[in-house]
């Protein structure tokens, strides 16, 4: 049977079916027509800033993630996974515009999103993307694959879902535009571990190299949290303490079995790197690369 | 959701119910009957569209959104390995039988889990 066989009820007739004539018919940069971001949101500058900090790291990811996707369409060593890669390069220069939009609807000008991103995006966030991007410049198909479909979208299914579980109740145009992505992430890692499944068997000798990638990329990964975690931490106790002198409540979230609205920030973060290490052990397990425990950060 | 219709004491055939080659199902799903196998017929199930749409309008009703904690399966229903949504079938599933995810493209052969439970493995080709 071919290597492509999964793909072949996709096509880019069945792409538009699923996304523009699907989950995002009528939609406005990923969201329902009129909605804004939450007036308190808006009003509150340490909330603010916390937003904009965050949205940074996911134009940050989703920017990796196009530069990847689009350097593979060429790698790509057949028809029906170029015609994929080349739906998912569109599916991400979405992402990297509706989370800009995002920044802007925040407050950043649009001459100031570029240095904005550069002046936030987390250093580590930024090397997880080089050990990607290295792979991808070197047209490396095989860890590309890995190192996008893999490891960066497990990541991101991950970090997308808890961010939906939060935002569902008190961010409403946030939850719509993060769950147009999950329904995107849904095919990046299909194609990731479908593709990357049969590759493998036929290129054994190419596991090492492949684990030693995730590694790399697991060690930047954990990294960011952390730093990402740290920086918002202060912000979320003092909103959490302003809504209980309030008497405002804040609502509860559960994901994975936690409600994140009243757990600390290290309890989060450890339920986060947790989850996205759980799913890349089984991913990668069932497409018989094993799983590299990286360096713990500092 | 479901709605369940007892093959066992209605036999497809014998009550003029639809034969199991009439149930439509996603390009990829197979779900055999052997005769003589000493199984009782498959329950069979009406899908109603769940607001999933990640798919095409025509397939629509064969997935849903797995609600996690307080979700069930039904007998019909497995969730994918892969992206963890719900993918469902007019007929009950069992052990041996191909499923198809079309929002992840995976295809996937169920199984019997430790558990008792049904589950899936992912086919890799």
């Amino acid at each position: 049977m071919a290597e492509t066989d999964f793909l072949s009820q996709y096509s880019i007739q069945r792409w538009l079916e699923m996304c523009p004539q699907g989950y995002l018919d009528d939609t406005t940069y990923g969201h329902e027509s009129g909605l804004t971001e939450p007036e308190d949101l808006l009003a509150n500058d340490d909330l603010r800033e916390a937003s904009i900090a965050l949205t940074v790291q996911l134009i940050a990811g989703e920017r990796a993630a196009l530069a990847a996707s689009s350097g593979l369409v060429n790698a790509a060593p057949d028809h029906a996974s170029k015609a994929f890669l080349a739906t998912q390069t569109l599916d991400e220069a979405r992402h990297v515009e509706i989370f800009t939009r995002r920044l802007i609807d925040l407050g950043v000008k649009e001459e100031d999103v570029d240095s904005t991103v550069n002046d936030l995006a987390n250093p580590n966030l930024v090397k997880f993307a080089e050990v990607l991007l290295e792979k991808v410049g070197n047209g490396d198909f095989i860890a590309g694959v890995v190192g996008q479909n893999i490891v960066l979208e497990g990541m991101a299914f991950s970090v997308f879902e808890l961010l939906q579980a939060t935002s569902k109740d008190l961010n409403p145009k946030f939850a719509q535009t993060l769950a147009g992505t999950i329904a995107d992430e849904r095919r990046h890692v299909g194609f990731g571990e479908n593709r990357i499944g049969s590759l493998i068997r036929e290129h054994p000798e190419r596991k090492a190299d492949i684990e030693r990638m995730q590694a790399e990329m697991s060690y930047h990964m954990l990294a960011t949290f952390t730093d990402v975690f740290r920086g918002s931490g202060p912000t979320m106790d003092r909103e959490r303490q302003a809504a209980a002198a309030e008497g405002r409540d804040l609502g509860s979230a559960e994901w994975h079995g936690t409600d994140v609205m009243a757990a600390s920030t290290d309890d989060i973060e450890a339920l986060l790197a947790g989850t996205v290490i759980n799913e890349f052990k089984t991913r990668l397990g069932r497409i018989g690369i094993e799983y590299q425990d990286p360096k713990v950060p500092a | 959701m479901s709605k369940a219709t007892d093959e066992q004491t209605a036999p497809a055939e014998e009550q003029g119910n639809r034969p199991a080659a009439a149930y439509e199902s996603v390009p990829g799903t197979v779900q055999p009957d052997e005769p003589g196998d000493g199984q009782a017929p498959r329950r069979t199930y009406e899908l109603e569209d769940t607001g999933f749409r990640e798919v095409p309008k025509r397939w629509r009703k064969f997935y849903r959104v797995w609600q996690g904690p307080g979700d069930s399966l039904a007998p019909n229903e497995i969730i994918c390995p892969v992206c963890k949504v719900v993918i469902r079938s007019h007929r009950e599933f069992r052990p041996g039988d191909r499923a198809y995810c079309m929002p992840c493209m995976s295809r996937m052969i169920v199984v019997r889990m430790p558990d008792g439970t049904l589950g899936a493995e992912v086919i890799y080709q």
